[in-house]
């Protein structure tokens, strides 16, 4: 196990991004709403050693009800648009929608009308766009970071900012 | 190398059941043989069911029963692996399979009472989990009925996203198809593709060039290697083991940059098409691919080493999550998880249309079917995978065709078979011509079953009896797809 963390350790961060160290955080929950599963893999790569979200103060939360930023993959499906609906209502305000990839924008979505609902703006105020096929690890952890640092805080003293 | 042409008059006729019974006695005599069951799917025309069996040799035979008003004969009885073909076609082709009982709906989501096994008895209560999951995990839900912390029954209910990707191709000709199919999982598209590529290419009489079957092959290795790396990751963030996630979900990131470096895509999307290949890799290119699987093996053997003498993470895996080697057969499990049972069946062994020449499948030696037996045959398969890159990219890749095969003549036929090796096992595609005398070969229909299809019986069967906070760790071992099972 020494070994395993020795190595980790010599592991650089190849992505280029800004420093980290900024006093403010996003807590994200995703949602897959019907992706064929890229964006997920790729999601998932943004904790691996090379890019290391977790530095910015950019995780993944288990609960809507913790979360500040839902992120959504994938065209909406029939069958996940009640339950996207359901996450989006269990959260807490000010609240932001992501969505990530080219299927939750709404590009080249494959499938039957009967079976999907549309681009995730169709449900839901979009917030930020990261377009792709997927969208590479670095790209997404790109995008997450400008976007924590473009907002301001919108809360102070524990109340939304007017 | 000889890849026979199926064509419905000759090789299906023979196979064509005038009667239920008939069509029953022959599937049961084929499964008595060792014929493996690789899927039941309704024909382009709707007024047949085919059932796709492959001998233990690789040959492939379809055996038809005539649907009689909207009613065909079930086979779940003969074939337990058929249960989830026949819920399927049920209802997104409105085929009654009169034996099958309870016919319990899959796709479209009812009541509880509906699609649950009723569960009776003082202290059974029930644990609803998803279809949104605490991480970033594809979307299904499941309930678990439990006694204390031990898992009693699941249910798992799957479909949730159902895209209907194989209903939207039809009518499509191959090429614009091939984006359905492509669609249907990221993670598995090289094994999908191919699947689907195979299966035009024997309808249609084509044969791949050595140079074809070669990229193919190298391409399939690629998704493997990637697919591998990350089942290491996932199922040490199973077990909560932090390190060992981070050592392989670092590798996992190199391996789909070598994706990308070598086909311009970090999932190799794109990179397989029906009747040829336009991948081309230059002699440095290759050199640079073989230099990085040679610093992933070595990195991926450090890793394995950590893990493998670590005594929690052991305490974790062994006896957990078990299956036997007869529910395996009768659930029709493929890939790895089969093959942690001792069941050493491999597509790749019978593969004429890829570069697989002396191929023979690793058997973990602890054969045990249990999370630590499946994640130690997961080791085998990497190295296995690696040493077939080291050997396959020894030149440069060119361009290459499909070319007609002997005897075939060219007509091709109505129907076609593919089946490949996923990185979760025998993935079958069949495709069944709009028309045999259209230029454009157009799909009348099109379907995939993936191993990640015939797999989740087995998740389920392994769960049970299990603890609930062991369930992540199990579902890490098979580590199936949602995506390419909703399609």
């Amino acid at each position: 196990m020494f070994a395993l963390l020795r190595d980790l350790r010599t592991l650089r961060r190849t992505v280029d991004l800004p420093a980290p160290g900024r006093g403010r955080s996003l807590a994200i929950r995703h949602v897959d709403a019907g992706s064929c599963n890229g964006c997920e893999h790729e999601l998932t790569l943004t904790s691996s050693p090379y890019c290391d979200l977790a530095r910015f103060g950019i995780g993944v939360v288990a609960s809507p009800r913790h979360a500040d930023v839902l992120l959504v993959t994938g065209a909406v499906t029939a069958r996940m648009r009640e339950p996207l609906l359901t996450a989006y209502a269990a959260m807490p305000e000010p609240r932001r929608v992501v969505a990530l990839g080219d299927c939750a924008l709404g590009c080249d979505m494959l499938g039957t009308p009967y079976d999907l609902v549309g681009p995730v703006d169709s449900l839901l105020p979009v917030d930020l766009r990261i377009p792709g096929c997927p969208p590479t690890p670095d790209e997404i952890a790109a995008a997450l970071v400008e976007f924590l640092d473009a907002k301001p805080s919108r809360v102070s003293g524990g109340q939304p900012a007017a | 190398m000889t890849v026979e042409t199926l064509r419905l008059a000759d090789r299906l006729g023979q196979c064509q059941e005038t009667s239920a019974d008939a069509y029953r006695q022959h599937l049961a005599e084929a499964a008595a043989a060792g014929w493996r069951f690789a899927g039941t799917h309704v024909s382009a025309d709707r007024d047949q069911v085919r059932t796709l069996m492959v001998a233990p040799g690789g040959e492939t035979r379809f055996h038809s029963a005539p649907i009689n008003a909207g009613t065909a004969p079930s086979i779940v009885d003969l074939i337990p692996a058929a249960t989830w073909d026949e819920r399927e076609a049920s209802e997104l082709q409105g085929v009654c399979f009169s034996g099958h009982e309870p016919l319990r709906p899959m796709i479209n989501h009812g009541p509880l009472a509906e699609w649950t096994v009723p569960v009776h008895g003082g202290d059974v209560h029930q644990v609803a989990v998803g279809p949104i999951h605490a991480g970033i995990i594809e979307s299904g839900h499941f309930r678990f009925h439990l006694v204390g912390d031990r898992i009693l029954h699941l249910d798992a209910r799957l479909f949730y996203k159902h895209r209907g990707l194989e209903r939207a191709a039809e009518g499509a000709d191959l090429t614009a198809a091939s984006a359905y199919i492509a669609r249907a999982c990221a993670a598995c598209s090289v094994s999908n593709g191919l699947a689907y590529a195979h299966a035009w290419e024997q309808a249609l009489g084509l044969v791949p060039s050595p140079e074809l079957a070669r990229t193919r092959t190298i391409l399939l290795e690629l998704e493997r290697t990637w697919n591998l790396l990350n089942d290491l990751a996932a199922v040490c963030a199973g077990a909560g083991m932090a390190a060992g996630n981070h050592h392989f979900a670092a590798l996992t990131e190199r391996a789909r940059r070598l994706n990308a470096a070598l086909t311009g895509h970090r999932f190799l999307t794109g990179s397989v098409r029906v009747g040829g290949s336009d991948l081309i890799a230059d002699l440095a290119a290759v050199r640079a691919a073989r230099e990085e699987i040679e610093t992933l093996r070595g990195a991926a053997a450090r890793g394995w080493r950590a893990i493998t003498f670590n005594s929690t993470f052991d305490d974790r895996m062994v006896s957990t999550g078990v299956i036997t080697a007869e529910q395996a057969r009768r659930m029709g499990t493929v890939g790895p998880a089969a093959r942690a049972v001792g069941i050493a069946a491999d597509a790749r062994t019978t593969d004429a249309r890829l570069a697989y020449e002396g191929f023979q499948p690793v058997v973990v030696e602890r054969a045990a079917g249990d999370v630590k037996a499946r994640v130690e045959q997961r080791a085998l398969e990497l190295w296995q995978s690696l040493d077939l890159l080291d050997r396959l990219l020894d030149r440069p890749l060119v361009s290459a065709e499909a070319e007609p095969g002997e005897g075939s003549g060219g007509l091709g036929g109505e129907i076609g078979v593919g089946i490949v090796e996923s990185p979760r096992g025998a993935t079958s595609c069949v495709v069944e011509r709009a028309s045999a005398t259209d230029n454009l070969a157009r799909v009348g229909r099109v379907r995939l079953r993936t191993a990640s299809f015939a797999n989740w019986p087995a998740v389920v069967a392994a769960a049970t009896g299990d603890v609930l906070v062991d369930f992540p760790l199990i579902n890490k071992s098979f580590e199936l797809c949602y995506a390419c099972v909703d399609r």
